[in-house]
């Protein structure tokens, strides 16, 4: 099955590869994000400058201190990209569907998970490569991500680890949705209507903290917010995590990991319906 | 020979409303070209669906190389190949590419593979163009291409599913060639379908007229044509008498048919009952304006069997119309 799995993901990535501007429209939106988001909502920006010293106290406080706005916007970017890219890379699989692709791989003897698993690795190969590139970017805007010195390659890595769960999850619902509809109009009515709430119900752009009850409970339980969180922690403290914040570090990645094998069973389950025989 | 399909009483309904396939029976026996021949609709593609795992069966049941279709699916795919109606190969990929990810797909590994692939795409004269992106390939090169991939594991039955739709005569007769010599020489069973009257008659052994979801007849093109077809002689009169009677006297006339003055005259063979005709309506006084006569084809056998001429069909529902909306879809 894992011969298979590869050669599926191989195939649409060397399509992918081959056409490297295809990431440019991604990336173009993480930078409108980063550069619009990070200006306008900046809460610096929101509050006249009279009260400077009581925005920046407001940014220490409620944004778990982040030396700027951006700094604190870019894994809520980085979500919000995933959520987006995810949602809508599903277009590539109902096309195939369309095309009578998806039905040469069904008569072929090719596991049905293979199928299913080798969508879910090229979403989240090519959704990855935006975040990391978005990164990146954020870095270089003024006023821009700032990095405290102790940043090494392992919080890098920890940081990445909440994203590839949060990608992981979106993966296996998002690949098990496009393989379920029979046209790109309903993927992306149903993908519309789902990404907005995720993304706006969660920590993204702003700490819970300041949402109206009912909004921070949903928000609170929105796998978006937890790896905001986990992420956000090694941004803006490096390698110098307290031992509560190493805790709460460590129970946003298990409730990721929970997160991601829910629904890879349930996706794996929706994917084997949607890839019977019609 | 033994049957390397069977199919019994196979029925599809969708959704529980359309009745594609409606108790269809039949067998192909090993080493055999079998054709579905029938118009738009007739439930040929949906028959292939069912054979090849991509349909659920409604009702009956089908073995395909010893495997029932429905209880060993996976089996079943293992010893078919299937070229699809719809043009599959991918297009941002080039040929000898597709021909990769298809041998990976079926566990045919390193020189084994580059050995078969060098193999069967000489054998449609691809090799050339095979490192081309397959969106640069005419419709002829696609489907020569789709011909092969489907072989890569040497299947012992392959599904063709209308190989030549679109084609122009010249690529089409060339299709023919390729799809003949790999029954010949490699002993591969073709299950195909087709809408071309033509097709079924010089390159199937025998064929099965479908429509509406179900065979009318089956048989070999020669034995369709003896058993329904027949000669008919067309003639046109000047005018005068009703001559029904008198034709239909003449011996061996089977059926005479009149449209005004022109008369569809059937029977087993034309030219021994020419002079009785002629010299009847000469004796008549009535004059011959035009005269013709037509050894059977299998569009007759159609007329027969159907009670509606396929051409009439493949007129109102032109292929070129057919290929533009594929095409729009895909893009
Ligand atoms: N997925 C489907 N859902 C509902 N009806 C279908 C489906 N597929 C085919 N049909 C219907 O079943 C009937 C037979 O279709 P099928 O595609 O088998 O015909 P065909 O003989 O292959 O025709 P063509 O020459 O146009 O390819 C048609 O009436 C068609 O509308
Ligand atoms: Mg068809």
């Amino acid at each position: 099955m894992l011969e298979e799995t590869a050669a599926l993901t191989f195939r649409a990535l060397r399509k992918w590869v081959r056409n490297p501007a295809s990431v440019m429209p991604g990336l173009f939106t993480a930078m409108f994000y980063l550069a619009l988001f990070g200006s306008s909502f900046n809460p610096a920006n929101l509050i006249p400058a009279a009260y400077a010293s009581a925005a920046s106290s407001f940014l220490k406080a409620d944004f778990g201190g982040a030396p700027t706005y951006i700094t604190y916007l870019t894994s809520g970017v980085i979500c919000i990209i995933l959520v987006f890219n995810m949602a809508f890379g599903g277009i590539d699989l109902v096309l195939d569907r369309q095309l009578g692709y998806l039905n040469s791989l069904l008569t072929a003897p090719v596991p049905r998970a293979a199928i299913y698993l080798s969508g879910v690795a090229q979403n989240l190969a090519k959704v990855l490569l935006l975040a990391v590139l978005t990164f990146i970017v954020a870095l270089f805007i003024p006023n821009g991500l700032q990095l405290p010195a102790s940043f090494g390659v392992v919080d890098f890595l920890g940081t990445f680890v909440a994203f590839v769960l949060l990608g992981l999850g979106l993966s296996f619902v998002f690949t098990a949705l496009a393989l379920t509809v029979r046209s790109i109009d309903s993927l992306v009515a149903i993908v519309n209507f789902l990404t907005l709430p995720i993304m706006f119900m969660s920590n993204a752009f702003f700490p819970p903290s300041i949402f109206p009850g009912w909004l921070r409970d949903v928000a609170d339980v929105n796998p978006v917010t937890k790896a905001n969180e986990a992420a956000r922690l090694l941004i803006v403290n490096g390698g110098a995590l307290t031992s509560s914040e190493l805790g709460t570090y460590e129970a946003d990645i298990a409730y990721l990991v929970v997160f991601a094998a829910v629904l890879g069973l349930i996706g794996y389950l929706a994917a084997k319906r949607a890839l019977r025989p019609e | 020979m033994a049957d390397i399909i069977q199919a019994e009483g196979l029925t599809k309904v969708y959704h529980g409303k359309v009745k594609a396939v409606d108790h269809i029976s039949f067998h192909v026996s090993e080493g055999e070209i079998f054709g579905f021949l029938g118009p738009n609709g007739a439930g040929k593609t949906t028959t292939i669906k069912m054979l090849n795992t991509l349909a659920s069966i409604t009702e009956g049941r089908a073995t395909v190389a010893g495997h029932d279709v429905a209880k060993e699916p996976g089996a079943v795919r293992k010893s078919i190949g299937v070229v699809p109606q719809e043009l599959t190969a991918d297009d941002e990929l080039s040929g000898t590419e597709n021909m990769m990810l298809m041998a990976r797909l079926h566990h045919v590994r390193g020189s084994a593979a580059t050995a078969k692939i060098g193999e069967l795409l000489r054998l449609v004269d691809l090799e050339d163009a095979s490192r081309r992106k397959v969106k640069t390939f005419s419709g002829g090169m696609r489907r020569r291409l789709q011909l092969v991939m489907g072989l890569l594991h040497e299947p012992k039955v392959l599904f063709l599913d209308e190989p030549t739709l679109g084609l122009d005569v010249q690529t089409r007769s060339k299709m023919w060639n390729y799809i003949k010599g790999l029954n010949k020489d490699r002993g591969l069973t073709v299950f195909m379908t087709t809408h071309y009257l033509d097709e079924a008659d010089s390159l199937c052994e025998r064929i099965a007229i479908v429509d509406h979801g179900t065979i009318k007849v089956s048989g070999s093109p020669a034995e369709l044509k003896a058993a329904h077809g027949g000669d008919v002689v067309t003639l046109k009169l000047s005018g005068g008498a009703d001559l029904t009677e008198f034709f239909s006297g003449i011996e061996g006339v089977s059926e005479v048919a009149r449209e005004g003055d022109v008369y569809r005259i059937k029977l087993p063979r034309a030219e021994r009952a020419l002079p009785a005709i002629v010299t009847g309506v000469v004796q008549k006084n009535l004059e011959i304006q035009e005269i013709s006569f037509s050894k059977p084809t299998l569009d007759q056998v159609f007329l027969d069997v159907v009670g509606r001429s396929m051409r009439d069909e493949e007129a109102s529902e032109s292929d070129s119309a057919w290929e533009n909306i594929r095409m729009e879809r895909a893009r």
